[in-house]
């Protein structure tokens, strides 16, 4: 294990790519996180109200719903912690390192296994990153305080985390199919920004599938799985009712792709011939 | 001699194409085995496929005798074609990646790249090295843990004569400490400068295998000339003891009979008052004696 991910370490330590995604990728988080409030007062300032209440009093950071609402955000960013994947990946395609590794005397397991444990650890720092600066944002602008609003509902950082893994394996898995970075990256981005919503939305609204079982499909589609993971929190502030807990379907779906990721790339990685 | 390398039945298809096909061989300890072959006749495939990048159709292969072949590539030093490095990263960064897979300490990166030519550029990324530099470091990283066995494929590819020379008498350093070398060339002039042993491969099919010494060795044709050419000529062909003697470039060529010694060539002209000033027995060369392989088959 330490083994595996310290190869990854040594590859991307002295890699200036990485270290200015990586920036890009934390000052995004930054933003997402400290921005809540300044966006309530942009609100305010265009005179926007919630049945005449002010913007600015709404406890978007108020433990523990912080956690949903700034995971539910934060998740979106996942796709520049993916480009990461997709640039490491393709790195060692294309100047043939995966083959040197490999004849220099790793198994294709262990090389997986260092992606994957490269991938976790991409995720845990964002998760941590994330978490702390959830503890900032509260101690400013919470109402409540106390371990018992605090440690609540901290399920949601795992869901973020659980989240990225996933998607950065599927990112992965693109890059070992598709071989060109600048394809993989423009494939990943239209098909979780645009192609899946849409045939999501088709699925569930169009009056040809909506009475069929399609609606009941849409659920399963990689993406939207992933999604479902963290509910949308900010309705709650609408309408009093909301999901404020993992839906263990979207859970269970979400593994089912992850198997089914990591079985394409073993099956890739065994049977592809790696001549240069 | 232990065998460090078995090959039996290996074989590559592409679809139709048979890249290697049946595949015998046996390496056995302190050898340096040269296979031979021209382009395109799969040598790379051959080596691709016991170092596990290149799955087999069918056959197998065992590494000393047996061991798993992931712990065996940890005692191979081995380079595939060109050479394949971060570029992003230096030659001492790039090093410090083989040695952490290789399980070897990297405190031997100094010394492999001393012994490759490469100590002032080590803190040079890999992308600003020459061609000639990137394979030097390839070897470099073949050598980093201090294997018993290293596999060399083309290591003379793109360097300049000079490199040429320098590399090919890294490898018979190596070859004099004990280690196995498995060279593949299609350079023949290597092979027989380098290795004890080699075989010949064409469109994936072994034609030769066997020692270079055997397959070498003097010819029945001497090369003789002095001052006087004509009167040499006269002299030889009056003793009658050759099939030809012919002028070439200045000099004779002696086909000569059976039982006859350039030491009787040479009392005979001292005797006749002809001072030689050229005597030296023909050897085969691997060129000449590939090309017979080749046309035979």
């Amino acid at each position: 294990m330490i083994r595996a991910l310290k190869l990854e370490w040594l590859k991307i330590r002295n890699y200036r790519t990485f270290w200015i995604l990586l920036s890009m990728y934390c000052l995004a988080l930054i933003i997402i996180c400290f921005g809540g409030m300044f966006f309530l007062e942009y609100l305010k300032s265009l005179g926007a109200d919630f049945e005449g209440l002010d913007p600015t009093i709404l406890p978007i950071y108020d433990f523990p719903d912080i956690w949903q609402n700034i995971t539910y955000l934060a998740s979106f960013l996942k796709i520049l912690l993916a480009f990461i994947v997709i640039i490491s990946i393709n790195n060692d395609q294309s100047y043939n390192t995966l083959r040197q590794n490999i004849i220099d005397g790793i198994s294709k397991k262990e090389y997986l296994l260092g992606k994957i444990l490269l991938i976790s650890s991409l995720a845990l720092v964002s998760t941590v990153f994330l978490f702390t600066s959830g503890l900032i944002n509260g101690a400013l602008y919470s109402h409540v305080w106390g371990a018992s609003f605090i440690f609540d509902e901290l399920e949601f950082l795992f869901a973020y985390w659980y989240d990225i893994v996933i998607f950065c394996t599927l990112a992965m898995l693109l890059s070992l199919i598709i071989k060109k970075a600048g394809f993989v990256i423009i494939a990943l981005t239209l098909y979780t920004f645009m192609f899946e919503p849409i045939v999501g939305v088709i699925m569930t609204e169009a009056p040809f599938m909506k009475n069929g079982i399609w609606p009941h499909v849409a659920p399963f589609l990689p993406i939207h799985a992933l999604n479902d993971m963290i509910p949308v929190p900010f309705l709650k502030y609408l309408f009093q009712e909301i999901v404020d807990n993992i839906p263990i379907k979207a859970l269970i779906i979400s593994t089912g792709w992850f198997v089914i990721y990591l079985a394409g790339i073993t099956f890739i990685l065994n049977r592809r011939d790696l001549k240069a | 001699m232990t065998d460090i390398l078995e090959i039996k039945g290996l074989t590559k298809n592409y679809g139709k194409l048979k890249a290697v096909s049946n595949l015998n061989l046996n390496v056995k300890q302190g050898q340096v085995y040269g296979i031979l072959g021209p382009n395109g006749s799969g040598k790379t495939t051959t080596l691709g496929m016991i170092l596990d990048v290149v799955a087999p159709t069918s056959g197998v292969y065992n590494w000393f005798g047996g061991i798993s072949p992931i712990e065996a590539r940890k005692q191979i030093g081995a380079i595939l074609e060109t050479p394949c490095f971060y570029p992003y990263l230096t030659a001492v960064q790039n090093l410090r990646i083989t040695a952490h897979i290789k399980e070897s300490s990297p405190n031997r990166i100094d010394e492999v790249l001393e012994q490759v030519g490469l100590s002032e550029r080590k803190h040079d990324k890999f992308k600003t090295y020459s061609l000639g530099m990137k394979q030097r470091l390839s070897i470099a990283a073949a050598l980093i843990a201090n294997p018993p066995v290293l596999i060399l494929d083309e290591p003379t590819n793109g360097l300049d004569p000079q490199g040429i020379a320098e590399i090919r008498t890294l490898i018979r350093d190596i070859a004099a400490d004990g280690k196995t070398i498995l060279l593949a060339s299609h350079l023949l002039d290597e092979v027989q400068k380098v290795c004890s042993h080699f075989c010949v491969l064409r469109k994936g099919v072994k034609l030769h295998e066997g020692a270079v010494n055997d397959i070498l060795g003097e010819t029945n044709e001497i090369e003789i000339s002095a001052t006087n050419l004509q009167e040499l000529t006269d002299c030889m062909n009056a003793l009658d003891a050759f099939d030809s003697v012919t002028r070439e470039n200045g000099q004779l060529v002696l086909t000569t009979r059976e039982g006859i010694t350039s030491e009787q060539i040479n009392k005979h002209c001292f005797e006749k008052g002809i001072t030689l000033k050229k005597l030296v027995t023909r050897t085969k060369s691997l060129e000449q004696e590939f090309l017979k392989i080749l046309q035979e088959k």
